[in-house]
C-alpha cells in the first residue's frame, strides 16, 4: 500500500525564522526507487527542508509528507522515521561512545538493522571499533556515520552532504554504495555541492536557490534541454533580438554572442540564421554549468 | 536503549561524583571521630553525624547539578542533535528517560555516602545508627529534588554546554540569599529542610520532630510537574 505514496511530497511548504523566509512555497515530489539530488547553494534552504521532512522544524505554512505521513502529526513522523536512513550535515555523532557501543545503540532503534552489514562495512571501512568518536577523524566519523545509513534496509535513504571528509576512495565507495541501494530499489534524497558526484548517480535534480524550487527535472531531460549557442554575425547584432521563451541569459561581445537557453533551442537557432548567422555552434552544458546558470539567473 | 546513551552520556560525571562523596563521607567522619573514645557520648555521635550531613548537602547539590548538565539542547549547542531527533523516538519520551536516569543517579549519590559514613563509623566502634542515616538520607533525598527540579527544567531551557548548570548555580544563590533574608519565604529555604536544621534538638542533636512526608510528598509532586514542564518545552522547541 505504502508503494502508492511518492517517498516525499510538499505542498506549498514554507519556513520562515523571523523576516528570513528560509523556504518559500515549496512543492515537489520525490519519485520512489529513484535517486534524487537536491541541489542549492549555501543557505538555500535545504538543510531547512530536510529538517521539515524529518519533524524537526514546524513549517510555517503548508504541508510535508514522508512515506505517506504529515511531518505535521508527531506519531506518524516517528513511524516514518523508523523507514529513513538519516545521514545529517556535519555527521553528528556520539563523542563520548566507541564505534562499537554507537552501532549497538542505533541498531537497537531499527528492525531493518542488518548486523551483517555493519560488520562487513566496518571492516570494509576499516573502523577501529573499540575508539572513542570523538577520537576518529573527520574523514572516519563520516565513514561511521554513513554505515549507520547503510547498515540498514530503509525505505528511504536522506543524506545531507554525505561525501563531506571523504577521500577520492572512499567518495567512490559511497557513490557505488549509493547506485547498489538504489538497485535494490531503496529511495535516495540526498543534497550535495559535489556536482560531479550528482551527475554521476542521479536520476533526477532539484535546484533550491533562495528557499524557491528552481528546478525540478530528470537529468536527462535538463541534459538534452539546456544549451549553450555560441553565435557569430557578420555585423554587430542586438541582444533583444533574442529575447524569446527559454533564454536563460546572453552573453555578448559586439559579433560574437553567446546564448543560454533551457528550452525552445530550435526557435534560437532560426532566430539566428534569420539574422544571417555566419556560424552557429550548440554546445549541451553539463550539470554544474546548468547549476550555475539557475543560481546566476535568480 | 535510551537509557544506555544517557547513563554513558553521565557517567564519568555520576563516577567522579559518586567517588568524591563517598571519599570525603568517609574522610570527614573519620577526622571528626579519630580522637575520640569509643564509644562516643551519644550526643557526640549524633554530632558527628548532623556535622557530616551538612557536608554531604554541599557536595550533593554542587553534584546533582553538575550532573543534570545536557539534555537534547545541550546536543543542540555541541551540533549532534540532529542524530538524536532524528531516531524514531518522541521527544517526551527523550526527556523522561534521561530524567529518570538522573533522578537514579540522584538518589545513588546520596545513597552511597551514607552507606560509607555507617561503615567508617561502625569500624571506628559506633553503633550501627539506621535511623538518622535513613532520616538524613530522606531529608536529602526529598528536599534535594528541588535542585533536581531546578536544573532539569533550566537545561529544558537554556541553550549552551555549560550556560545551564550556570545559571542553576545563579538561581540557587538568589533563592538562598532571599529565602534567610525575608521570613514569610523561609519555607523556600531547601537548604535547611536538607540540613535537617527543623528536625532535630539543638541541644541534645536529636531527632525530635516527625519526618516531613507532607513537604517531601509536595517536593516529589513538583518534581513531576518539571518533567511535564520540560516535556512541553523541548515538544515546542524546533531544532
Amino acid at each position: 500500500m505504502t508503494e502508492m505514496f511518492p517517498a516525499i511530497e510538499t505542498r506549498d511548504l514554507s519556513k520562515v525564522y523571523g523576516s528570513l523566509e528560509a523556504v518559500r512555497n515549496l512543492s515537489f515530489c520525490v519519485e520512489r526507487n529513484q535517486i534524487t539530488a537536491f541541489l542549492g547553494q549555501n543557505g538555500a534552504g535545504k538543510s531547512t527542508t530536510i529538517k521539515c521532512l524529518l519533524g524537526m522544524l514546524r513549517p510555517s505554512t503548508g504541508d510535508a509528507s514522508i512515506l505517506g505521513k504529515n511531518t505535521r502529526d508527531r506519531a506518524a513522523s516517528r513511524v516514518a522515521r523508523q523507514k529513513i536512513a538519516y545521514v545529517a550535515e556535519n555527521k553528528p555523532l556520539y563523542g563520548y561512545m566507541t564505534v562499537e557501543q554507537m552501532l549497538r545503540f542505533t541498531g537497537a532503534f531499527y528492525q531493518d538493522w542488518c548486523p551483517e552489514m555493519a560488520t562487513r562495512l566496518v571492516a570494509e571501512f576499516q573502523l577501529p571499533v573499540d575508539k572513542k568518536i570523538k577520537r576518529l577523524s573527520k574523514g572516519m566519523r563520516t565513514k561511521l556515520a554513513l554505515l549507520l545509513a547503510f547498515a540498514r534496509k530503509p525505505e528511504l535513504l536522506i543524506l545531507d552532504e554525505p561525501t563531506e571528509g571523504l577521500d577520492p576512495v572512499g567518495v567512490e565507495q559511497f557513490l557505488q554504495m549509493v547506485v547498489a541501494r538504489a538497485a535494490e530499489g531503496i529511495t535516495v534524497f540526498f543534497s550535495s555541492h559535489q556536482i560531479s558526484e550528482v551527475e554521476r548517480i542521479a536520476d533526477h535534480v532539484c535546484i533550491l536557490d533562495k528557499g524557491r524550487l528552481k528546478v525540478d527535472s530528470p537529468l536527462d531531460y535538463l541534459r538534452q534541454s539546456f544549451r549553450r549557442m555560441d553565435l557569430v554575425f557578420p555585423d554587430f547584432c542586438s541582444e533583444q533580438d533574442f529575447r524569446i521563451p527559454g533564454v536563460q541569459r546572453i552573453e555578448s561581445n559586439g559579433r560574437q554572442m553567446s546564448v543560454f537557453v533551457n528550452k525552445n533551442s530550435d526557435m534560437v537557432i532560426e532566430r539566428a540564421k534569420y539574422l544571417n548567422a555566419t556560424s552557429v555552434e550548440v554546445v549541451p552544458l553539463g550539470l554544474r554549468e546548468i547549476f550555475l546558470e539557475t543560481v546566476r539567473g535568480s | 536503549m535510551l537509557w544506555y546513551k544517557f547513563w554513558l552520556e553521565s557517567r564519568l560525571r555520576f563516577l567522579l561524583s559518586l567517588a568524591g562523596l563517598v571519599l570525603f563521607a568517609a574522610f570527614i567522619v573519620f577526622i571528626t571521630g579519630k580522637d575520640s573514645v569509643r564509644p562516643m557520648p551519644a550526643k557526640d555521635y549524633h554530632l558527628q553525624l548532623f556535622v557530616a550531613h551538612q557536608y554531604l548537602v554541599g557536595i550533593w547539590m554542587l553534584s546533582v547539578v553538575l550532573l543534570g548538565m545536557g539534555g537534547i539542547l545541550r546536543e543542540r549547542a555541541s551540533g549532534i542533535s540532529q542524530f538524536t531527533l532524528a531516531l524514531p523516538v518522541d521527544r517526551r519520551r527523550l526527556v523522561g528517560i534521561r530524567f529518570g536516569v538522573y533522578v537514579l543517579e540522584s538518589v545513588a549519590l546520596a545513597v552511597a555516602p551514607w552507606i560509607a559514613v555507617l561503615l567508617v563509623t561502625h569500624l571506628m566502634g559506633e553503633p550501627w545508627a539506621f535511623r538518622d542515616a535513613c532520616f538524613f538520607d530522606s531529608l536529602l533525598i526529598g528536599g534535594g529534588m528541588a535542585f533536581v527540579r531546578l536544573a532539569t527544567l533550566v537545561a529544558s531551557l537554556i541553550e549552551g554546554e555549560y550556560t545551564a548548570p550556570a545559571v542553576t548555580f545563579g538561581i540557587i544563590l538568589i533563592i538562598q540569599v532571599i529565602a534567610n533574608a525575608v521570613s514569610w519565604l523561609k519555607p523556600l529555604n531547601f537548604w535547611r529542610l536538607e540540613g535537617g536544621f527543623n528536625y532535630i534538638d539543638t541541644q541534645t542533636l536529636l531527632i525530635v520532630r516527625p519526618f516531613p512526608w507532607s513537604e517531601i510528598l509536595l517536593s516529589l509532586l513538583f518534581l513531576l510537574l518539571t518533567l511535564a514542564v520540560s516535556i512541553k518545552a523541548i515538544e515546542r522547541r524546533e531544532f
